[in-house]
């Protein structure tokens, strides 16, 4: 009996322990609110990360990691995405946009303090270039070939006009790895590489950063890099990036004072806070659209142009915007704010065209099925309230709807696969370059997708490929807004939303500036402390 | 008239046989749980390669050559689960297509992230729950018992996730007196693994303060996850004191004088020790791999979490390798639920 008691009153105490141990480790030290930020910064984001190694990171936590950790031959100053500078080199290119020669200053070194040369450069980019079939980073490489020129030069050609190439090199995958260590620890450039387990625990860059460790499921630790010598200022001498996938608990947490940076916050979460707290809203660079299917099998009434422009032109686009919260925009077009060649106008409602569009495309009250997936927002917004929205708007214009979601990874397959009529996607590029929406043009990638062939619209084909291969600078925006205004008047798609990023920082926190590629640059934060 | 003859059994004792007996079914049980996971799995439309490889590499058709072969999604179905259960025999469960990473690797992360807040949540739910239940029982129709009821009904009723949003807003940002989200403080670094679960570690490693953050962040999880398991328990507690409380042996034991606590413990909870022992198994197996919203509150990086993003993104090796391992845990837990009928209940002992 008293043996009972006493096993009793163990577990009793050990439960008592635990939550007085919780009393004792609470967060009163941070009672202001805004949190001592100190030596070290902590970041909360949702992880989307699969490895340390740059030539395999393909991901949004990932390119966050990269780009502070290793760098790149040129990059993107805080907040501009339309101009790479040089960063690790310097670049020049022919005339024909098909030849890029790089300089290396040779004065830069990774951590452990050997200069970087024109080696390190050759081994990084055809280390990607040979990975193609296990590294989803491996196509950016694509029909670009390296040759070493002396030991600080290096030229890229490709067979085609390729003026995207510079704002390829600023991508962190494209990253420049110390080739002595790498190669000393399995990497390779034959597409055998083996080097993915050394990076996931050390780093071998020379970014303001180095690799403390790495856990995919909880945090990653970065500690400043002793031997850094480039333009950057890292302030903080360890910085902790914690898996929190729940927004309100990021929002809690800078409240609480617990972390100094919350990444994924949505437009309603930063309304909450308060004058302590600052907020970076800025438009990201995904584009939420409708894809209305040409091909007359799967799309059946929906394939006709008067149709699309019917749906364009009967929907409300502030009504649908206000669903999307803060930094966000219409779309104004396939092309993003802030890349070339964007438009500065989107669409307004017009009823009445919508209406003769519709008479004229002979919709006789068929029910057109809207496809969605339902279990992946977009920049915090959530696609089942925007799908009912488009409901209500496009019935009150006279096109009975029904709603059809599922989960992404189920949806995806008709979608990629061009076998819905009506559809609700995104679509983001791979890195900062305005080539990257052309793949929406006629018998492209996204195009296809929407059964829009080449022959349906040979003019829009034309204006993409004159685009892509445009080898002066500065015709090259006239090319892509040529681009972006006839997919407006003609095309089968219809640009909603260009959804908010919205980064919220503790008091005194500065320098945090929405890329959209490596979201933040975290070198550049810094503390008013 | 011949000598009774001794009872022969394979395994030399009877224990031994029934040891064997539930090692063979349990066997079958999980290959079971393998064939199911991979025909349902296989039967959800979907294109993992195009969710796993993302819009870029899905377009290049010798990566997604490649991804097809190194995972072997080029093979018949058949071929493909014949695989997997010959790799896995080896005790090899795959690489996660959306990690990237061995599933054994992943799990190995998971599971004692979950096994530490649920053995703490279980020993709560058990302490509180039989006490209350216990109580309530001793006083039915009384202020204190509905007092109890309404309890155990507020824990079985509010959604755990809001719960746990709620506990973490009031406790953390109001009252301060609970640290933030995670299973340690971000300044500090976590101890070295041996079992992986922070707490123990940490004790092992000598370092008290990793051992209070730690400890200090098990709470909240602890506390959330252990109310609708309280509830629970109450009521199964309640109703099963209730049946043994009109037993004879309960009355001679009072007839014969013995003080209150004693009879409470060696004869009413003994006696109603087989049903809550139950319920406590299969607690215990849904708090290991349920829990996944309260994780998502927590960031805390369990099994929950893990089978969650596996199945949205069809992946197939972290889906059986979840469903193997929750397999695992719930046969596992049932038969030391058995044994300790056994030691409980001399009734149910074999020989």
């Amino acid at each position: 009996m008293a043996k009972r008691i006493r096993r009793a009153g163990a577990a009793v105490i050990a439960s008592a322990a635990l939550v007085l141990a919780g009393c004792s480790g609470g967060n009163g030290d941070n009672a202001d609110g805004a949190g001592d930020i100190g030596d070290t910064l902590v970041i909360d984001t949702s992880f989307i990360i699969e490895t340390g190694d740059p030539g395999r990171t393909y991901d949004q936590t990932g390119y966050m990691v990269v780009k502070a950790v290793y760098d790149s031959l040129l990059t993107f100053e805080p907040g501009d995405e339309t101009t790479p500078v040089p960063n690790l080199a310097t670049y020049e290119q022919n005339e024909d946009a098909t030849e890029f020669t790089f300089t290396l200053d040779g004065e830069r070194t990774f951590s452990d303090g050997s200069v970087i040369d024109a080696d390190d450069v050759v081994f990084s980019l055809e280390r990607v270039a040979g990975m193609v079939e296990v590294s989803r980073a491996g196509f950016l490489m694509d029909g670009i070939t390296v040759e070493k020129v002396d030991d600080l030069t290096v030229r890229l050609s490709t067979e085609n006009p390729s003026l995207q190439l510079p704002a390829l090199m600023a991508n962190p995958s494209l990253a420049i790895v110390n080739s002595e260590e790498v190669a000393a620890n399995g990497g390779t450039t034959d597409g055998e590489d083996d080097a993915q387990s050394f990076l996931d625990n050390n780093s071998a860059g020379s970014g303001p950063y180095v690799l403390d460790s790495l856990d995919l499921t909880s945090q990653v630790v970065l500690t400043r890099n002793e031997n850094y010598n480039g333009p950057a200022q890292p302030e903080f001498e360890r910085v902790v990036i914690r898996n929190v996938s729940e927004s309100a608990t990021q929002l809690i947490n800078l409240q609480g004072g617990d972390s100094h940076v919350a990444v994924d916050l949505s437009g309603d979460q930063v309304a909450e806070l308060g004058e302590e707290h600052t907020v970076n809203s800025a438009a990201s660079s995904q584009t939420i659209f409708l894809l209305i299917n040409q091909n007359e099998e799967v799309g059946d009434v929906t394939a006709n142009p008067e149709f699309a422009e019917a749906v364009r032109y009967a929907l409300d686009y502030d009504a649908l915007l206000e669903l999307a919260g803060a930094g966000a925009q219409q779309a104004t077009g396939v092309i993003p704010p802030n890349y070339l060649g964007a438009l500065t106008d989107g669409v307004e409602q017009d009823l009445e065209r919508s209406e003769a569009a519709l008479a004229a495309s002979g919709y006789d009250g068929e029910t057109v099925t809207l496809q969605y997936p339902n279990d992946f927002p977009v920049g915090g917004v959530a696609f089942t309230p925007l799908a009912e929205r488009i409901q209500d708007q496009l019935a009150a214009a006279g096109i009975t709807v029904e709603l059809a979601p599922a989960p992404f990874a189920t949806e995806i397959e008709a979608y990629a696969g061009g076998q819905e009529a009506f559809g609700l996607w995104f679509w983001g590029p791979d890195y900062a370059d305005s080539a990257n929406f052309l793949p929406f043009g006629p018998g492209r990638t996204v195009g296809l997708r929407a059964g829009w062939t080449e022959d349906m619209a040979p003019e829009v084909a034309d204006l993409a490929e004159a685009a892509l291969l445009e080898t002066d600078p500065d015709s090259r925006e006239q090319r892509f807004t040529d681009f972006a205004t006839a997919m407006q008047d003609s095309g089968p798609f219809v640009p909603l939303i260009v959804p908010g990023s919205n980064i919220a920082t503790a008091a005194g926190i500065t320098g945090v500036a929405y890329n959209s590629t490596w979201t933040i640059d975290i070198a550049e934060i810094s503390s008013a402390d | 008239m011949a000598a009774p003859t001794k009872r022969r059994y394979p395994a030399g004792s009877p224990l031994a046989g029934y040891l064997l007996r539930r090692l063979g079914t349990s066997v079958l049980l999980l290959l079971g749980v393998t064939l199911v996971t991979f025909i349902l799995t296989n039967m959800v439309p979907g294109d993992p390669i195009a969710a796993a490889l993302g819009e870029g590499a899905s377009q290049n058709p010798v990566t997604v050559a490649a991804y097809v072969e190194r995972h072997g999604l080029d093979q018949p179905l058949p071929v493909q689960y014949l695989t997997y259960l010959t790799n896995l025999v080896q005790g090899d469960l795959g690489t996660s297509l959306t990690t990237g990473r061995p599933v054994t690797e992943d799990l190995a992360t998971a599971i004692p992230a979950s096994f530490e807040v649920a053995i703490w949540s279980i020993i709560v739910s058990l302490c509180v729950g039989t006490a209350l239940g216990t109580i309530a029982a001793y006083r039915r129709g009384q202020v204190s018992d509905q007092v109890v009821r309404v309890v155990s009904l507020i824990g079985l009723s509010v959604p755990t996730f809001w719960m746990a949003l709620v506990s973490f807003h009031v406790f953390f940002l109001q009252l301060r007196i609970a640290p933030g989200s995670g299973r340690l403080s971000p300044m500090l670094t976590p101890p070295p693994t041996v079992t992986g679960m922070y707490t123990i570690d940490a004790l092992l490693d000598g370092d008290l303060e990793v051992f209070a953050d730690a400890a200090a962040h098990l709470v909240l999880p602890v506390l959330v996850l252990s109310l609708f398991t309280i509830g629970l328990l109450t009521r199964f507690v309640r109703t099963a004191v209730l049946e043994v409380l009109s037993a004879d042996y309960v009355r001679a034991a009072r007839a014969k004088g013995l003080s209150g606590p004693r009879v409470v413990f060696d004869y009413v909870l003994r006696g109603a020790s087989l049903p809550i022992l139950t319920i406590v198994g299969v607690a215990f197996g849904a708090l290991l791999s349920g829990t996944v919203l309260v994780e998502a509150v927590f960031a805390w990086p369990g099994l929950g979490t893990y089978a969650y993003n596996s199945a949205t993104a069809l992946d197939l090796p972290g889906v059986m390798g979840v469903g193997l391992v929750v397999g695992v845990i719930y046969l596992v837990i049932n038969f030391a639920v058995d044994l300790l009928y056994g030691v409980l209940d001399p009734r149910v002992r074999l020989a």
